[in-house]
């Protein structure tokens, strides 16, 4: 993958207008970005009265908000949010590269699967959620974190597969086919030489995969309302139209966002380089 | 011979401990669909833990002031509330009441749904409990507010609390303007376009798509003197009066409501009210104590609120029912704690605490009277009372309500003639109604 | 079992049980009156659910509106989102920054996004209008006319960044002697651009453009949070009315028949498209 990207010799230097106007165009981006973020952090020290005033700016900072948001069980909330997304993917990457592997060298299937995944993808939740909620009551798993990961790998599944199947094409051949050569069954080429190839796209699809589930709103919802929410869910929950909690409401939504936006830190270069390596060919 | 009798006796008390054990615990909340224990009411003995789910607002958290109270008499019971908002209730409910084990053993119904989970056989009847319950005095309940609960000739739900509309409206503003409490539609609306100023505008408005253009539009149709359903049961939109309603909210929207309030419900309007932004709104009973308290969100400007009914009297009603579900297995528990609530002494406790009333003997207790917004608060909610009928009765009435707010919303915002507007809601409410 | 067979077999039995089991189950409701409220009243009544979702206009108008929105919500991002990539691709410093900030938005759970800027477009408490109100503008975001488009521009908030990550990435993959053979002839930007970069980028974008509008199909939790489908239908998206539809007002069967008339009109599109592909790329 790397060896397609040769270093620019040095020296080389683009013309100024694009350079100036792309450093331009990403200080708008990053600004666009950050003012909604600074918005609602202000907001969530400000006090009811407060609150009334959109462009007060400089205040004495209140931490009401901040001790009714944590006293809600929020953190609970979005640890439930992690697990299930941990879980989900988990099974996901597990499963899903076996089978996308299969797909990918032999054609399993044919273009009905890739079809077929990509159709699981397009039917609202709303349809789905009932006979989950159905199921969830038969087996006595209603209310309960179990049935939201069931729900969530119907949707994660199908993409974290599709995102493998291309980098297991991009992957090649030959040296899975040397291993065996070598006296490696199938199983441990597939195992100990092609899984670390694809090694990179594999964390992109998990983290896609768990982007997927803990942004889920509609599922946890319906099928894990109470004891079980999920972070989604309870910030939900702060959005009424019959009287708001607007400050609390800017807690947590901060609360949602403080990890992630640590978490990206990290994430990204692994993303990036992880999706060049093959999967967005068609 | 000593260790043979000693084993003996043991096993004797050991049944005889079981026995008792046995017979104390069925005699208490594992009762469900037989006929209530005695006819004393529910024993104070009666044991159990019982979950409902209530919304996040002033009447609940008073409720779960009074529980220490509830709990002097039936120690033995547990009471465990938890409170969401209002739009994950329904949702939440419907799951339990179809679950083989329930989340919650009791509820609080909104009236839109009561035809439905009534006629679907989600919720208990509750006439035999209420029958035996001593000094209960059904009929207290205001007669708009018993009519709801009662599905098919039966009583599903007893009366938690009311949201009935009303006209809140600045007296100091009024004053200033040389205004009496308008008397008719047309008085209303001069009201309005004499209080709009630069700054400040008439009325602050609800007209938002589906529920909330509905509610508040339907009080508009009551004070020009119509009616949403007719005598024959079926929904009535395309008459005179509702045209003239819809004229008039129209052309108020246009003069004399906040700019691009299209939108607005609840929140905007109270927000407008307590900001000095509005002078008026219509908008629940209770919020008139809150508006005028002392430190609350009015501000500076506590105090200056008062509450009239509506121009011609009559005004659009929303209830909160107590219930318990069908599949609920502690049922005598939660009759416990909902006879004592709605009874003559609870509703007296929870109405001084602030929350809204439901017996028309607490209206006139004069202890009560002395708390919360007054006496004159209380006479007028009294007349608010009186005279009031739901949005929507028997079933499907979500769908219902939401059809006629659309086509509300689409009139006011020109998208549509009010004929057009009218008839198609009417005839699509009595569709869904009827499906 | 065969090799591959056996790889297949525990995401073939996974597939079934949470993707197959509730799509021929939501098929079998589809085929009957089923309502929430009025559970033991089910019976088949074949293809009556769809006769009547074919004859709702509502219907046609949700799929109007969500067409609107993703033509115009993916379109927007695609555009802003390559440009972003292109900058992000030449710039030399604080790379890593940026970057993980800029991307940051497609993270946050679309429910927080839509109640953030539900209140940040407030006529009465956003800042946005306050600012705006200070220039002597007033703009109503959710009102009539303008909500559609306040809700694409909080999609693009969202979701131009999970365009800028794909794209980038793409680019990244690029070989270079093209554009080194390019600059030595001296091409101009503009011309690398459009004779070099879009040409071999075509397949990464167009996994991104169906990728994303899947997803956009799909959009449901800014209408849930700010305007409940309103004014009138104007922002009554699919999903959302068949939400209510199935949800609020308990008719499952009829919502459940028109998921699968989506399914069928949208795997149709697909289809089509996925032949010219394959049709252009083999000429």
């Amino acid at each position: 993958m790397s060896t397609l990207v040769a270093p620019r010799p040095q020296g080389t230097r683009r013309p100024n207008t694009w350079g100036f106007g792309g450093s331009l165009l990403l200080g708008v981006a990053c600004l666009v970005v950050f003012l909604p973020f600074l918005w609602v952090l202000l907001g969530s020290f400000k006090t009811g009265s407060q609150l009334n005033d959109p462009t007060l700016i400089t205040f004495h900072p209140n931490l009401a908000n901040w001790r009714d948001v944590i006293d809600s069980g929020i953190l609970q909330a979005a640890g439930r949010s992690a697990l299930v997304g941990i879980i989900t993917v988990s099974i996901s990457v597990v499963i899903g590269s076996m089978g996308a592997y299969s797909i990918s060298r032999y054609k399993t299937g044919g273009s009905a699967t890739r079809f077929g995944i990509l159709a699981a993808q397009v039917l609202p939740p709303a349809v789905l959620v009932f006979p989950f909620l159905d199921m969830a009551f038969r087996l006595r798993i209603n209310d309960t974190l179990a049935v939201v990961v069931i729900a969530h790998l119907s949707f994660v599944m199908p993409v974290v597969t599709w995102f493998l199947i291309g980098f297991f094409d991009a992957a090649p051949k030959e040296i899975e086919e040397q291993a065996m050569v070598d006296g490696l069954s199938r199983f441990a080429a597939f195992r100990k030489v092609v899984l670390p190839q694809v090694a990179p796209g594999i964390g992109a699809s998990a983290i896609f995969g768990f982007v997927l589930s803990w942004n889920d709103l509609f599922y946890a919802l319906i099928l894990a309302p109470g004891n079980a929410a999920t972070l989604p869910v309870r910030i939900a929950g702060f959005n009424t139209f019959r009287g708001v909690e607007l400050g609390s409401m800017c807690a947590a939504i901060l609360v949602s966002i403080v990890p992630v936006l640590i978490a990206s830190f990290f994430i990204q270069r692994r993303l990036v380089r992880g999706i060049s390596g093959g999967a967005v060919k068609f | 011979m000593k260790a043979i009798t000693l084993r003996k006796s043991a096993i004797a008390a050991g049944t005889a401990a079981i026995l008792a054990l046995v017979s104390a615990c069925s005699s208490g909340s594992t009762s469900s669909s037989a006929a209530p224990a005695a006819s004393a009411g529910i024993s104070a003995d009666t044991a159990g833990t019982v979950r409902v789910l209530m919304e996040g607002v002033p009447d609940t958290d008073i409720v779960k002031g009074l529980l220490a109270e509830f709990n002097k008499k039936y120690p033995k019971i547990t009471v465990n509330i938890e409170s969401i908002v209002y739009d994950q209730i329904r949702d939440k409910i419907v799951a339990s009441f179809q679950a083989p084990t329930p989340t919650y053993d009791m509820a609080i119904i909104d009236n839109p749904w009561m035809g439905d989970f009534a006629k679907a056989g989600f919720l208990k009847p509750l006439d035999d409990y209420i029958k035996n319950t001593p000094n209960y005095d059904y009929q207290d309940f205001s007669a708009p507010l018993r009519a709801i609960g009662e599905v098919d000739g039966k009583t599903y739900g007893v009366p938690f609390y009311n949201y009935g509309l009303g006209l809140i409206y600045r007296t100091d503003l009024f004053k200033t303007a040389g205004l009496t409490e308008p008397t008719t539609l047309a008085e209303l609306a001069t009201a309005a376009k004499k209080l709009t100023t630069p700054t400040r505008a008439g009325i602050a408005m609800q007209p938002q798509r589906g529920y909330k253009a509905f509610e508040e539009w339907g009080n508009y149709l009551d004070a020009a003197g119509g009616s949403i359903y007719g005598s024959d049961g079926k929904v009535h939109l395309n008459t005179p009066e509702a045209k003239l309603a819809l004229n008039t909210y129209i052309q108020m929207y246009k003069t004399s409501a906040p700019k691009n309030s299209l939108n607005w419900a609840f929140d905007e309007a109270l927000r407008a009210v307590s900001s000095d932004k509005a002078a008026m709104m219509v908008s629940y009973n209770w919020m008139l104590p809150t508006l005028n308290k002392q430190g609350g969100p009015a501000g500076a400007l506590a105090g200056k609120f008062k509450l009239a009914t509506m121009p011609g009297g009559k005004q659009i009603l929303g209830l909160w029912d107590w219930a318990i579900p069908a599949n609920s297995k502690v049922s005598d528990a939660a009759w416990a704690f909902i006879s004592w609530l709605t009874s003559k002494e609870g509703e007296a406790a929870r109405v001084s605490a602030g929350g809204a009333p439901v017996r028309t003997s607490v209206l006139t207790d004069p202890a009560v009277a002395s708390t919360g917004g007054g006496a004159d608060y209380f006479a007028t909610v009294g007349k608010i009372l009186g005279n009031a009928e739901p949005l929507c009765h028997g079933s499907s009435c979500d769908e219902m309500i939401n059809a006629v707010g659309t086509e509300l919303n689409a009139a006011i915002a020109g998208q549509k003639s009010v004929d057009a507007a009218l008839l198609a809601a009417e005839t699509q409410a009595n569709k869904i109604q009827t499906q | 079992m065969s090799f591959r067979l056996r790889m297949m077999a525990p995401l073939l039995a996974l597939f079934v049980g949470s993707v197959g089991y509730p799509l021929l189950y939501a098929f079998y409701l589809s085929l009957t009156s089923y309502r929430i409220t009025h559970r033991w009243d089910t019976h088949l009544v074949g293809l009556r659910q769809y006769n009547d979702v074919l004859h709702n206009s509502d219907y046609w108008s949700a799929l109007k509106v969500t067409g609107t929105f993703v033509f115009l919500a993916v379109t927007l991002e695609l555009c802003i989102g390559l440009m972003i990539a292109l900058a992000l691709q030449r710039q030399k410093r604080i790379r890593d920054f940026t970057r993980s900030f800029l991307l940051t938005p497609m993270f946050v759970t679309p429910i927080a996004v839509g109640l953030m800027f539900r209140f940040l477009l407030n006529q009465q408490l956003g800042a946005l209008p306050a600012v705006l109100g200070h220039l002597g503008i007033t703009y109503d975001f959710f009102g009539s006319g303008n909500a559609l488009y306040s809700i694409i521009l909080i999609d693009t908030w969202q979701w131009t960044p999970f365009m800028v990550l794909l794209l980038l990435a793409g680019l990244e993959s690029l070989p270079r002697q093209p554009f080194e053979a390019a600059r030595v002839d001296g091409a101009s930007a503009f011309y690398t651009f459009r004779r070099i970069t879009v040409p071999m980028l075509a397949p990464v974008l167009v996994v991104a453009v169906l990728i994303r509008s899947l997803d956009a199909m799909k959009v449901f939790e800014y209408v849930y949070a700010i305007t409940r489908g309103g004014p009138g239908t104007e922002t009554q998206t699919i999903q959302y009315f068949t939400y209510q539809t199935g949800i609020q007002f308990y008719r499952l069967g009829n919502a459940s028949a028109m998921s699968y008339l989506l399914l069928a009109i949208v795997l149709t599109i697909v289809v089509f498209l996925f032949r010219r592909i394959e049709r252009s790329r083999r000429s």
